[in-house]
């Protein structure tokens, strides 16, 4: 704390005054004259007509602008209903006539890397949707796929059984002629009846079958 | 329905194994026929090799069992002066009965016997159908006891023997495809264990 605060300020210290000077308003002689008179009506009539124009500008452009806001709309639906019918009769026909002179086939072999769409393309999704099983079915009953196993193997015999088995049924054949040249016999009848119950159909082994 | 995705999955963990097994070409036309002399004497032939064999084991067998009973004395007799092994004509008895049960049980359940189901033969009676289990048991005493009868197969015109004229039978041509082989048995069991 200081020792000399304002408490203990000298009494000779100066002290700010204020004065304050008024002026007295300078004599003016009053506009009685008919020139001033006239200046006057003609000043504020002129202002006031300013006023008045810029007044009714101000209204009428925002009335404008009200009206053209919320009176779009109906004139765009007007327009529409001109519009739409021609547009519809004209722009296929245009579309149409465009694209006859254009052979859209080049244009995308040209431009567009087919390959690249396929390589992108999800095929075993597609692959999935197809219905494989009838189509193999259809496949195998269209190339008669068990004819073809049979050609392939036919006279050939397949496992070592079939062939011991060909051979004694050649033997059985040679045992036969034989002695039916002997006897002087013209034919066998060895036809048997019933069904006979040979596997003919193909054996496909899958491991789920092997594990059953 | 396995979606081509699975089967790809499952083709790339273990490759599926593909065995296709059809009748040859040549053998399709005589299927259903009588067979002649020659496949039924070889399957003949298996049957009684087989039926010898299993009489073989059983007479080892109990002469096995025999030094059990009585360990001591000489192999041909026991201590009581009792054979081991009992005298042939007792075997061959056994064999004959054996035979006679083993062929009427194949022939009356699927028609055929080992050496058929190897030589591709089944036996069917006159309406092409099974044997019935009376008809078995005859067919199978006749061949048993008569089995020279078989040789008439050539004789006949039509590929019958004896005992098929007297029976109304008929022995025919019907290969069963894919007879399971000791190799194939083997390699499926291996297989299996790979699994």
């Amino acid at each position: 704390m200081r020792e000399n605060g304002p408490m203990s300020q000298p009494e000779s210290a100066p002290r700010p005054e204020v004065v304050l000077v008024t002026r007295p308003t300078a004599d003016q002689p009053a506009p009685t004259s008919p020139a001033h008179v006239l200046r006057a009506v003609i000043s504020h009539s002129i202002g006031l007509a300013t006023f008045t124009i810029t007044t009714a500008a101000s209204i009428t452009q925002q009335a404008v602008s009200a009206a053209a806001s919320s009176g779009t709309h109906v004139a765009q639906r007007g327009m529409s209903v001109v519009v739409d019918p021609i547009l519809d009769a004209v722009v296929p026909r245009v579309a149409d006539a465009v694209l006859d002179r254009l052979d859209l086939t080049q244009i995308v072999l040209d431009h567009v890397d087919v390959d690249a769409i396929v390589a992108k393309a999800d095929i075993e999704a597609v692959i999935d949707r197809v219905p494989i099983v009838p189509i193999a079915d259809y496949v195998i009953d269209e190339i008669d796929l068990p004819q073809i196993i049979r050609q392939s193997t036919g006279g050939v015999a397949t496992d070592a059984i079939n062939s011991v088995r060909v051979q004694t049924f050649g033997a059985d054949q040679w045992v036969s002629r034989l002695t039916d040249a002997i006897v002087r016999r013209r034919q066998r009848n060895v036809h048997a009846p019933g069904d006979r119950e040979s596997h003919e159909e193909m054996t496909h082994e899958s491991p789920e079958e092997q594990m059953t | 329905m396995t979606s081509f995705r699975d089967y790809q999955d499952r083709r790339q963990r273990d490759v599926t194994e593909m065995r296709m097994e059809v009748l040859p070409l040549g053998a399709r036309e005589f299927q259903g026929d009588r067979a002649g002399l020659i496949t039924r004497l070889a399957a003949g032939v298996i049957d009684v090799v087989a039926i010898f064999l299993v009489v073989l084991g059983v007479a080892v067998v109990g002469w096995m069992l025999s030094f059990i009973v009585s360990p001591l004395n000489p192999l041909a007799t026991t201590a009581d002066g009792m054979r081991r092994l009992p005298p042939v004509l007792v075997l061959v008895l056994i064999g004959y009965a054996l035979a006679w049960l083993y062929f009427m049980i194949c022939w009356a359940t699927s028609g055929r016997t080992i050496g058929n189901l190897v030589m591709g033969l089944r036996v069917i009676n006159f309406k092409g159908s099974r044997l019935r289990w009376p008809t078995a048991a005859l067919r199978s005493v006749f061949v048993v006891v008569f089995p020279v009868g078989l040789a008439w197969v050539v004789v006949s015109g039509a590929n019958r023997s004896v005992q098929d004229l007297v029976l109304r039978t008929n022995v025919t041509y019907d290969w069963v495809v894919g007879v399971p082989t000791l190799a194939r048995i083997l390699g499926r069991n291996r297989d299996a264990q790979q699994k």
